[in-house]
């Protein structure tokens, strides 16, 4: 699982670079989080494109993550790109005043949602790409809110997994401090990842590359030593997140559908 | 000779601009006095092409862009890549690569080998060529590879059979895994490079390998073209991963004294191969 730093930051720049001159785009658009995803996409996008290219935008709902405010805020100061802090307090008390939950996760969609809607409505205004952060870890187990956090123009991060973006990190020189914090989606106050998920990123990174990139059996994966029901379980994740990964299907009826039999390259004449 | 490697990207599915490209580098080359400039696999359309094919396929008896490429072939010979259509059987289509010298098609060869697994899927949109067909060029016996031909080792042997000394293999291999530590490549380019060694030493044949760059749909091209002497020296070897252009000379004097040291070409025993092959396909059609 140990990744080359340096062919990964040469293929992760030039695939910055190259999208956004195919996509017409000047800039890249982040939502900075403070955590160790967004970060380290801004540290390749700087190295990319330069500071003055890309803008970062910093997405608070009242003080969940006060922390987390302040690390972004003193990385984007760091790498001297553009920023701005938005409060998202407003319109989701606005909305959830109309139909009120108790439920945090459909609290956390619906911010996760509102930040993605501010990063298009940029995205439009400034001629920016937006960088999606969604690491491979959380893509395949589904840990991500679809058209949320997952919705993004490119994705540099998507074939790494988590604990591949710490390897990556180091390499990049990111602060010690965003390197040892402990990884959350900031749906809630206090939440951990690794809690709510019930496994430690190492351990789940191992079990999913033994699955995914190796092709491995479960059978194959229990003998290396996982357990059955830690495997078990990740195996479910990775079937029912399967409608968070794709398009819609569409119903064929005519002789060529979209997606179907109509399939043509993302980089057309580009 | 010298031979100039074009280790390019392409714009998807516009032949036009693709064109444009191959005339301004075939001018270089020939202002360089390449003898022989080569491109990678569908270097006049791109690779990842889909539905694209119909629309981008030439047929190069009649096309008016092939004829500005055979036009730029007067004193430079040309090896490209491109989707193809014969006249003689429209709908069909081919991943194919065209050895032009003097303005006239020396040969064509098609694509056997296509990739339809994992993250290819060729023969969904192309048909598979049927033969490996040794040429004379102006400097000798050669043959022509596309891509994932040249990863099956039977390739170069019919061409090395049929006494070719200059093997060209044109390629847009993407790039594979990132855990090699010790060199800036993916895993996978290692793969070109262990047969490029192997089939040159074995086949006492130079090999040019020519592999493209660029990105198309979050496919990373590799690069790292390289070529071997018939003794099976590294002569030259471009980036990995960006652009390059070079020109290197190439003695195919050296495959003389290659086989004089190594005879497997003198004790190459086809006919042996032949009946073993018969033989087994045969069996294989009894079960």
């Amino acid at each position: 699982m140990k990744i080359n730093g340096p062919l990964v930051t040469k293929v992760l720049t030039n695939f910055i670079r190259d999208e956004i001159r195919k996509a017409g785009f000047d800039r890249a658009i982040i939502g900075l989080s403070g955590g160790l995803d967004s970060t380290v996409c801004a540290y390749l996008a700087v190295q990319a494109l330069e500071a003055d290219k890309v803008i970062g935008l910093v997405m608070p709902y009242r003080d969940f993550d006060p922390e987390g405010v302040k690390d972004a805020e003193k990385i984007a100061r760091t790498l001297k790109i553009r920023w701005q802090e938005i409060d998202i307090t407003p319109q989701i008390d606005a909305y959830f005043s109309a139909f009120p939950t108790d439920s945090a996760l459909l609290k956390g969609n619906k911010m996760a949602r509102e930040r993605m809607s501010i990063l298009y409505d940029f995205s439009a205004r400034e001629k920016a790409i937006i960088l999606g952060t969604s690491n491979k870890t959380e893509l395949l187990i589904g840990y991500g809110t679809i058209h949320g956090d997952m919705a993004c123009g490119i994705n540099p991060l998507g074939d790494l997994y988590k604990t591949q973006i710490r390897d990556l990190a180091k390499y990049l020189r990111i602060p010690e401090e965003i390197l040892k914090k402990k990884p959350t989606a900031g749906l809630w106050p206090g939440q951990s990842d690794e809690q709510e998920i019930g496994l430690a990123y190492e351990e789940l990174d191992g079990i999913l590359y033994h699955l995914v990139d190796l092709r491995q059996t479960i059978q194959e994966v229990i003998q290396a030593g996982s357990e059955e029901q830690k495997v078990r379980r990740i195996i479910d994740l990775i079937k029912k997140s399967e409608f968070k990964r794709k398009l819609p299907p569409i119903a064929k009826i005519s002789n060529r559908t979209i997606g179907h039999d109509f399939l043509y390259p993302y980089d057309w004449d580009k | 000779m010298k031979i100039a490697i074009a280790q390019t990207s392409s714009v998807l599915g516009n032949v036009r601009k693709n064109l444009n490209r191959h005339l301004e580098l075939i001018r270089q080359a020939s202002e360089q006095k390449a003898d022989l400039i080569i491109f990678p696999e569908l270097s006049l359309t791109g690779y990842s092409l889909k539905d694209l094919v119909p629309e981008v396929a030439l047929n190069p008896v009649n096309s008016s862009l092939f004829q500005e490429l055979l036009e730029a072939s007067g004193n430079i010979d040309i090896v490209i890549g491109f989707a193809e259509e014969k006249a003689s059987n429209p709908g069909i289509f081919y991943n194919s690569a065209a050895y032009l010298s003097g303005r006239k098609i020396v040969h064509i060869h098609r694509k056997v080998f296509l990739p339809t697994s994992g993250m290819f899927e060729e023969r969904r949109f192309f048909a598979e060529g049927r033969e490996f067909r040794s040429f004379k060029s102006r400097f000798g016996p050669a043959g022509l590879l596309i891509c994932r031909d040249f990863l099956h080792y039977c390739s170069t042997y019919c061409l090395f059979a049929e006494g070719a000394q200059l093997l060209i293999d044109i390629s847009a291999a993407p790039g594979r895994g990132v855990s090699d530590q010790k060199n800036e490549a993916f895993e996978t380019s290692r793969m070109w490079e262990l047969m490029g060694e192997a089939m040159s030493f074995f086949s006492s044949s130079a090999i040019i390998y020519c592999n493209r760059v660029g990105i198309e749909d979050g496919a990373v091209f590799a690069g790292g073209s390289f070529i071997y002497s018939p003794l099976g020296n590294l002569i030259l070897k471009l980036p990995y991963l960006d652009e390059a252009f070079a020109i290197q000379e190439i003695n195919l004097d050296e495959v003389r004294k290659a086989r004089k040291i190594w005879p497997f070409k003198r004790d190459d025993r086809p006919e042996v191969i032949w009946h073993s092959l018969d033989r087994i396909i045969r069996k294989k059609d009894e079960n």
